[in-house]
């Protein structure tokens, strides 16, 4: 009934509906051609890897690279453990935080707006650097070898909060709050009974950026876990992918003797397309889940009613 | 005594937005501006101390802004802040169009499942690092072995020998940038289209107005501050290149740096021997503030124009 | 509505108290402790060692047993982190900058770089501890390994005794050679390859005969004094030390137009500039190519190739700062037991239970014992406790494995001797005054190195270009300043 409807409100002609189509499945198909390359060359064997190079149709087809990953086991599991959690708590906290800092710096009659605003728009240009923030974290806030250490700086955003911020400006007019606050409601209560149910469309587009943002996070690891136990998907990958790349890259030590004993232990070509695609996986099915939120028809009327 | 009054008032009866900004506003202090004061190491000669992180600042002598000289001391100091400035301009103009092409295209799209499926699949860019779309790239581009060059082999031409020829590379890394950026940033435009009130079509409809009316009238007004928004904050990084594309995708190969070195790879280059905290601290700071007066400036015409749209 | 208001507040207050105490904490530093005297079996300090290499599951298990020993010995205990390859770097990079205390870290010239760390005063200064605690260390290492680490007449850290010259060779697949029966004998320079790389190249389609990275350089007549930059002294410096331009070197100039005419008749891969090497090595695609050798080179390349391999030399073993500080291990400046610290590094490298226990791990579990001084890893050691040997300390104590020959450490040890030192043996830069210039200069050597060295591109053409390049970015400045310091370095020698 309800999509019905709004296939009348877009009133799309078949022939652009077909030409949009073309457009966006050809884009879409350039975007995934890569993703379905990984997955093949992580199930190619690596003998034909070397003699071949990449393949599409590869000579020899191979499971042995996400056997010796799931070989090495718990590390992996635990890894992805890590991940989730920090990233579904994380971005809880992340959106209660953005949504009401956004909120407030959204609202005409907050004398501080632009104060506030200017606060958080400096910290997209400036930076301590990565020594002062690592200081900070240490030996301030004592973070160092806990959870929190990868949550916490992840938290605030100030190019989410200002996009938020204008979600609200555009979605929600004035005179709903108004109206609301008329009828009685403080401005908390109009936030959560008005703002936030019209604002649904940003607070997923932020919630899905916190979330990503979670899941591919792996400089903090790098900085601040030493412990194994806390170590997420992405900085095992990316551990591995500068070392690769350090190892091949450094002259010095490619040339001599030792460089060889070195690169043995590192994971051969397959095993890394297969932990990409191990840690790309999980968090491209939960795309959809936040695509659920981009449904039209949550208009101010709806809410009114 | 009348102002501490005032300014007590004005707390109070802001309080329910103040606690509203108080956890964030924590936060900045915490993780962004404690950090800030770090900043002066961009002024001094760095060296250690036994005594910890803040006697080593203190014990550091001051050398003005010698830290700064190398971002400007030679000709290429012309080509990385003309690469980093002509890329990122690009980046942003066709960023916008594309993303918000591309936004629109997904609203209209009749069957909404099919555009959904679209749309996931745009997103998988995002998720390879560059390291890894280097490998692709690297096997499209291969002197020897590459796709490209196969493709022109068989076509009856000479084939090309990528990594040396700097004449395909601007639109290489801006196809590039396009391909992995577009199907995140056309995320936030989707979200505000799909946020318009209804009641705005259909009434335009009944006035008769085609699609394009509807999409020029309608929708783009609609997601205008928005754009503003988001190019004003693109202004405020374009001292800023991403290292990844510009340092993985070329394989730091030396032939193509008139067109690939951009102030983030020549830093790196310069400092990664002897990894100087007080020169890429400068680096830093210098993007920075160009970037902020940048903003600053454009922040202005745009508050000439629409107060509202403005960051602040 | 009220109550949540209050609540809000409430929370407001303690947030509020919260960071105020957090703050305050950060504000009192570790107190100092006085090192000398703590420390004894009874109460052992703890002994933080950060080393390189992809971290291992037993190493805190290993760590207990070595703990339990050294606890005994000289009242410490150890504490082993490791980072990554490639993260080690980054990590060391911030946590010296920050002061964070640590005890002992890994240092090298080609991570957290041992030169310019110990003049930023990362490192505690050594000198006097090892007259001190370091008496077996001193006998046991080669003493051209203690000149080359110090750094104006100071020593930072402790190098690991290993093989203590470089040396490039000619590396030839064997297949190959016994295929076309070329005789490598008879080629003592690069010139000299030529018919061989003809002869392949003529027989093998696909293949391309000499093996080189963006990396690769032949052997160089001189003794450079920073590895990216151009300038040095030549081996064969009667004692002037008059530095001079790599690329005016009539040896280079020479190899240079030959590995130009060697790419251009196709032996060389044609993106060799910026390929990374051991590809063709994995797939037998290759004929020669010219990396460092070690003792037993040869048989450890046929065992990870798993084909034949055999070299010869292309240059004689010189000693150089950087063959020397290849791997090290360093006390922190922020250490609050040097001492101890020193004592821990000097039975490390002399006791032969220990050094074997740090490096293979504990008997019955990672290895079996074969003989006195022979051992057979077991599985688990592949597994949990798979360590790099050379950033471990003493080779020369270490047991030996069942494909070792018995003479394996006598042979590093005639390798050692018989090198000759290079002539900037212990001369160590100081660049500091310089920064900015160096920086261009990196980004000049960055851009050009790799095309010239691979001979991508035409040395007539781009030498002069990036010649021009490097003075403009103040090379001249750059060699006058060298001179100086090596003059006073020359006169301070005599």
């Amino acid at each position: 009934m309800r999509t019905k409807k709004h296939r009348d409100v877009h009133h799309l002609s078949p022939g652009l509906n077909v030409l949009f189509n073309i457009i966006a499945g050809g884009f879409a198909l350039l975007c995934v051609f890569p993703f379905i390359f990984v997955i093949i060359i992580s199930l190619t064997s690596e003998a034909s890897l070397n003699k071949n190079g990449y393949a599409f149709w590869p000579e020899e087809w191979s499971f042995a690279a996400y056997e010796y990953i799931f070989k090495a086991g718990d590390q992996l599991l635990r890894s992805y453990g890590v991940t989730i959690m920090i990233t579904i708590v994380g971005t809880l906290i992340s959106l209660i935080v953005i949504a009401l800092y956004a909120y407030a710096i959204s609202r005409k009659n907050f004398t501080y707006r632009n104060f506030f605003s200017f606060i958080a728009f400096f910290t997209m240009l400036f930076n301590g650097g990565l020594v002062p923030t690592y200081m900070v974290v240490t030996q301030v806030l004592h973070l160092k070898d806990t959870v929190w250490a990868l949550i916490l700086p992840l938290i605030m955003n100030a190019f989410y909060v200002l996009i938020l911020r204008t979600f609200y400006n555009t979605t929600v007019p004035d005179a709903i709050i108004e109206s609301a606050k008329i009828d009685g409601a403080g401005e908390l209560r109009a936030f959560f009974t008005i703002v936030l149910p019209i604002s649904l469309p940003g607070i997923a587009t932020i919630g899905l950026f916190a979330t990503l943002g979670f899941w591919n996070d792996w400089f903090n690891a790098l900085l601040y876990i030493d412990n194994p136990a806390l170590v997420p998907l992405q900085s095992m990958l990316m551990r591995i992918e500068n070392s690769m790349q350090f190892l091949l890259s450094n002259a010095q030590l490619s040339s001599s003797g030792q460089s060889l004993e070195l690169l043995r232990t590192l994971p051969q070509e397959a095993t890394r397309m297969a932990l990409v695609v191990l840690a790309t996986v999980p968090i491209a099915c939960a795309y959809p889940f936040f695509q659920r939120y981009f449904v039209q028809g949550l208009t101010i009327g709806a809410v009114k009613e | 005594m009348q102002t501490i009054k005032n300014i007590l008032r004005n707390i109070n009866q802001n309080r329910i937005f103040l606690i509203m900004v108080l956890p964030g506003a924590l936060w900045f202090l915490f993780f962004s501006y404690l950090p800030m004061f770090g900043t002066v190491i961009a002024f001094k000669d760095y060296r250690f101390s036994r005594d910890g992180f803040l006697a080593s600042l203190q014990q550091s002598e001051w050398v003005g802004f010698k830290n700064f000289e190398y971002l400007f001391s030679t000709n290429d100091a012309y080509v990385i802040t003309r690469n980093t400035i002509v890329y990122n301009v690009v980046f942003i103009v066709l960023g916008l169009i594309f993303a918000v092409g591309m936004a629109i295209i997904l609203s209209e799209i009749v069957n909404k499942r099919l555009a959904k499926v679209y749309q996931t699949g745009m997103f998988l860019p995002y998720f390879l690092s560059w390291v890894i779309v280097g490998y692709f790239t690297f096997s499209f581009l291969s002197v020897d072995k590459g796709v490209m060059n196969q493709l022109l082999t068989w076509m009856g031409k000479d084939p090309v020998s990528w990594y040396a020829d700097t004449t395909y590379w601007p639109y290489i890394l801006v196809f590039l940038n396009m391909w992995k950026g577009i199907g995140y940033s056309s995320v936030v435009y989707l979200a505000a289209i799909v946020g318009i009130d209804k009641t705005y079509y259909e009434a335009a409809m009944i006035d008769g107005a085609n699609k394009w009316q509807q999409i020029r009238n309608i929708t783009l007004p609609f997601i205008t501050p928005l754009i503003t928004i988001l190019t004003l904050l693109a202004i405020g990084r374009i001292f800023y290149a991403d290292f990844g594309l510009f340092y993985q995708i070329p394989r730091d190969s030396g032939p193509l740096y008139a067109v690939t070195n951009v102030i983030d790879t020549y830093v790196y280059r310069g400092l990664k021997a002897t990894g100087e905290i007080s020169m890429s601290t400068a680096a830093g700071l210098y993007q920075s503030l160009v970037g902020f007066v940048l903003v600053m400036t454009s922040n202005w015409v745009v508050r000439k124009f629409n107060k509202d749209n403005a960051l602040f | 509505m009220a109550k949540a208001k209050k609540w809000l507040m409430m929370t407001f207050c303690l947030v509020m108290v919260a960071s105020l105490v957090l703050t305050g904490c950060g504000g009192n530093k570790n107190e100092a402790g006085s090192g000398a005297d703590a420390g004894t079996p009874e109460k052992p300090v703890e002994l933080v060692w950060y080393t390189i290499g992809t971290p291992q599951k037993d190493v805190d298990k290993v760590m207990e047993k070595v703990s339990e020993y050294t606890k005994e010995k000289i009242g410490v205990t150890i504490k082993m982190k490791m980072f990554d390859w490639g993260d080690y770097n980054q990590k060391m990079g911030v946590i010296a900058a920050s002061g964070e205390p640590y005890d002992i870290a890994f240092t090298c010239s080609w991570a957290f770089d041992y030169v310019t760390n110990a003049k930023k005063g990362a490192f505690y200064d050594l000198t006097e501890l090892v007259d001190k605690y370091g008496q077996g260390i001193k006998d046991a290492l080669h003493p051209s390994f203690l000149e080359g680490a110090k750094i104006d007449g100071k020593l930072y850290a402790i190098p690991v005794n290993k093989e203590l010259p470089a040396q490039k060779v000619f590396r030839y697949n064997k297949t190959l050679v016994d295929k076309y029966k070329l005789d490598v004998n008879s080629v003592k320079t690069l010139e000299d390859l030529e018919p061989l790389l003809a002869a392949v190249k003529k027989g093998e389609s696909g293949v391309y005969p000499l093996s080189a990275g963006k990396d690769f350089k032949f052997d160089l007549p001189m003794d450079l004094v920073n590895e990216n930059l151009p300038l040095g002294v030549r081996l064969d410096d009667k004692g002037d030390l008059k530095l001079q331009n790599l690329f005016e070197q009539p040896e280079v100039t020479k190899h240079l137009d030959t590995m130009f005419k060697y790419y251009k008749a196709g032996y060389l891969k044609q993106d060799a500039a910026t390929a990374t090497t051991g590809d063709e090595q994995k797939t037998g695609k290759w004929l020669v190519d010219m990396p460092q050798t070690q003792p037993f080179a040869d048989t450890m390349w046929t065992d990870s190739y798993g084909y034949g391999i055999e070299s010869h030399p292309a240059e004689d073993p010189y000693v150089y700062n950087w063959s020397v500080t290849g791997s090290m291990m360093g006390v922190s400046a922020n250490s609050k037991y040097p001492e101890k610290a020193m004592q821990f590094l000097n039975l490390l490298n002399t006791d032969k239970y220990l050094r074997n226990l740090v490096n293979n791990g504990i008997e019955g579990e990672h290895f079996k014992r074969l003989a006195e001084d022979r051992i057979e890893y077991l599985p688990a050691k592949q597994e949990g406790y798979d360590m790099p040997q050379f950033t471990l300390g003493n080779f020369f104590i270490l047991d030996k494995l069942p494909t070792d020959p018995d003479n394996k450490w006598d042979e590093f040890k005639k390798f050692n001797d018989a090198a000759k030192n290079a002539p900037l043996l212990g001369f160590n830069f100081d660049g500091s005054s310089l920064k900015t210039e160096i920086a261009a200069l990196q980004n000049v050597r960055e851009e050009f190195y790799p095309s010239i060295f691979t001979g991508s591109v035409d040395p007539k053409v781009y030498v002069p270009r990036m010649m021009e390049k490097l003075k403009a970015a103040g090379l001249d400045k750059v060699q006058a300043e060298m001179q100086t310091q090596l003059d006073a370095w020359k006169a301070s020698k005599k």
